[in-house]
């Protein structure tokens, strides 16, 4: 099986960046993350509370056994409790990825397919007016602060000072209604921030693709427009785009939504990490960074998986 | 006539930049907020941002141009004192991080394929594979307190794009015969990489240093929202998280003021930096 050799080939690649990823922000965490300690004993505390209260966040031992540690707990994804609420990580994780995934998913599908939409129409007219206007509104739209977006859309969709339609705070998924409720005005940010740079980037692919001389030959040979950009231009364009999309995905799942989960105060991933960064809660950021370093490789396999798929040219080596 | 025309690389860039409208429009935008910039550095303007007066929410008059804040500190006077902030931070980032970039690409780009190159291409994939704000906040809260963290995590993790496109320009640069000729003659080996390679991708350098610019001011705006940007001073990003709770009240001069002095600068940077690109490399393509 050649198909399986490269899968272990591949994997065994991703180690040294597995452990790069892990060895940073692990030495980021201890060596500068706020000591709790003190948050763990009484008023007045003996040298052998301290101690004690040490031993059991593990500030003990020396780095290298601490890091250790943290490897095996990566390998059996066993992270224990959180310190600051007691609940066991991969519960707390289990609670908050969904959350982010269905609150930034829906943005990140329209935004890239209106961007891929876009930057057709673009590339089509290329040079032309309707090229230049789009061009123009993507750069407007790239120059405006995600933050400046949030406040103006909540401000338009969900105060009294605009349609009001919409709620200020808060995440319900329990039903496709409240979902919709919920989900409305991330999803309408989302998709306003990354509309400018996902039509840009698709633009200069499909531009290259319609300037390519199989292309002009088949314009020259009557085809429609529409069977040219999708049998042609589309087709031919989709390893970076699928390179673009795959990438997308580790920060969709784990930080992409920050912002908008502190802003409208929705519990997801974003939100828990953060919280864990200024809190020093070292059992959530361990298993969200291994969370995000193991994806990184899942999504560079597939990634060349999927490039083999459109290409057959393409050898998995 | 045709003899002394000037023919390098910047001669011809120039000419072409000049002939672009929008470029120069945006370019003209830049100085000016340069300038604004510079009249605070040197104490003629916006020395007042931190002055509490008694009129909160007051609105656009002679004294106060853009009005007051809740705490009746003068708009104007916080909108002017941040364009130096914002360029402090941009120009900080910009210039270290393209530098980084620029070292570590040579480097990786003249030694491809040894143990130096994959040192430094691993460190690339892992700063690449830490989602950006998650190590922005880490870093940013590890220095706590201090006043320059947020610049060193962007400048630690925007090096990395610089590098990738120096690396390949230094790759195709080293085979060719001007590096050739500098080795027959005995010149040292660093000398080859930073003086004779490294000049020659200049222009990937000053189109990266626009690029990172502009995204050093966006990234100050989150930051500075989620505590950890700018510590002592004043800038857009804590004006903008200190008037979402003006806007719910219905006060919007502050809001105003700083994301539209953001907007207009960032976009202007936005379309210079696309000048200076299709100046720089006409055979881009681009519109």
């Amino acid at each position: 099986m050649a198909g399986l050799g490269y899968l272990i080939r591949r994997l065994a690649t991703g180690i040294p960046l597995i452990l790069g990823v892990t060895f940073i922000s692990f030495l980021l965490m201890v060596y500068f993350g706020p000591d709790l300690s003190f948050e763990l004993v009484g008023k007045n505390p003996t040298a052998e509370q301290i101690a004690a209260a040490r031993a059991q966040l593990g500030y003990d031992q020396p780095f290298w056994v601490r890091y250790a540690a943290y490897l095996h707990e990566m390998v059996t994804f066993d992270f224990g409790r959180s310190v600051s609420t007691g609940q066991p990580v991969r519960g707390l994780l289990a609670d908050a990825v969904p959350v982010s995934l269905a609150l930034t998913l829906p943005g990140f599908v329209l935004g890239n397919l209106l961007g891929i939409a876009l930057a057709l129409l673009a590339a089509w007219h290329r040079g032309r007016w309707l090229d230049r206007s789009i061009m123009a509104f993507s750069v407007i739209g790239m120059s405006i602060s995600f933050l400046i977006i949030i406040i103006v859309f909540q401000l338009l969709f969900s105060s009294r000072y605009g349609l009001n339609f919409f709620p200020v705070r808060g995440w319900d998924m329990s039903s496709p209604g409240a979902y919709l409720y919920y989900v409305t005005v991330p999803t309408l940010a989302i998709v306003f921030v990354s509309l400018g740079y996902n039509t840009r980037f698709y633009r200069a692919v499909f531009v290259e693709e319609v300037g390519r001389d199989h292309v002009r030959t088949a314009r020259a040979f009557g085809a429609g427009a529409g069977i040219i950009l999708w049998k042609y231009v589309l087709k031919n364009s989709l390893i970076p785009i699928i390179t673009r999309v795959m990438f997308s995905i580790p920060s969709i799942v784990i930080a992409g939504s920050l912002l908008i989960e502190s802003y409208f105060g929705i519990p997801g991933a974003g939100k828990l990490t953060f919280d864990a960064v200024t809190t020093g809660d070292q059992p959530v950021l361990k298993a969200v960074v291994s969370l995000t370093a193991l994806m990184f490789v899942v999504v560079l396999i597939i990634n060349d998986l999927l490039y083999r798929a459109v290409d057959p040219r393409v050898a998995l080596t | 006539m045709s003899a002394d025309r000037p023919h390098s690389l910047w001669s011809r860039a120039a000419q072409r930049f000049v002939r672009d409208r929008a470029g120069m429009v945006s370019a003209v935008v830049v100085l000016g907020y340069f300038l604004v910039a510079l009249t605070v550095w040197l104490g003629l303007g916006g020395q007042d941002w931190g002055v509490l007066g008694s009129d909160s929410f007051a609105p656009v008059s002679a004294e106060h141009w853009f009005g007051t804040t809740r705490n009746g500190q003068d708009i104007f006077a916080r909108t002017v004192y941040s364009t130096r902030t914002a360029f402090e931070i941009g120009l900080v980032v910009a210039v270290s991080s393209v530098v980084l970039g620029a070292v570590f690409g040579a480097l990786s780009g003249f030694f491809a394929g040894s143990w130096l190159d994959e040192g430094i291409l691993w460190l690339k994939g892992v700063l690449d594979a830490i989602p950006f704000f998650l190590f922005v906040v880490a870093v940013a809260y590890s220095l706590q307190g201090h006043p320059l963290a947020m610049h060193v995590a962007m400048i630690a993790t925007f090096w990395t794009t610089t590098g990738r496109y120096v690396r390949g320009e230094v790759i195709k640069l080293k085979s060719m015969e001007f590096v050739e000729a500098a080795r027959a003659v005995g010149v040292p080996q660093g000398a080859i990489i930073f003086r004779h390679i490294l000049p020659n991708t200049s222009h990937i350098l000053l189109v990266q240093g626009t690029l990172v610019f502009v995204t050093a001011i966006k990234a100050e705006v989150i930051l500075s929202f989620l505590g950890l940007g700018v510590q002592d001073g004043v800038s857009w990003g804590l004006m903008i998280s200190q008037s979402t709770n003006e806007v719910t009240a219905g006060f919007f001069n502050n809001f105003i003021a700083a994301s539209l002095a953001m907007f207009v600068l960032v976009m202007a940077f936005n379309f210079f930096s696309d000048a200076l690109q299709d100046a720089l490399d006409p055979r881009k393509v681009s519109a």
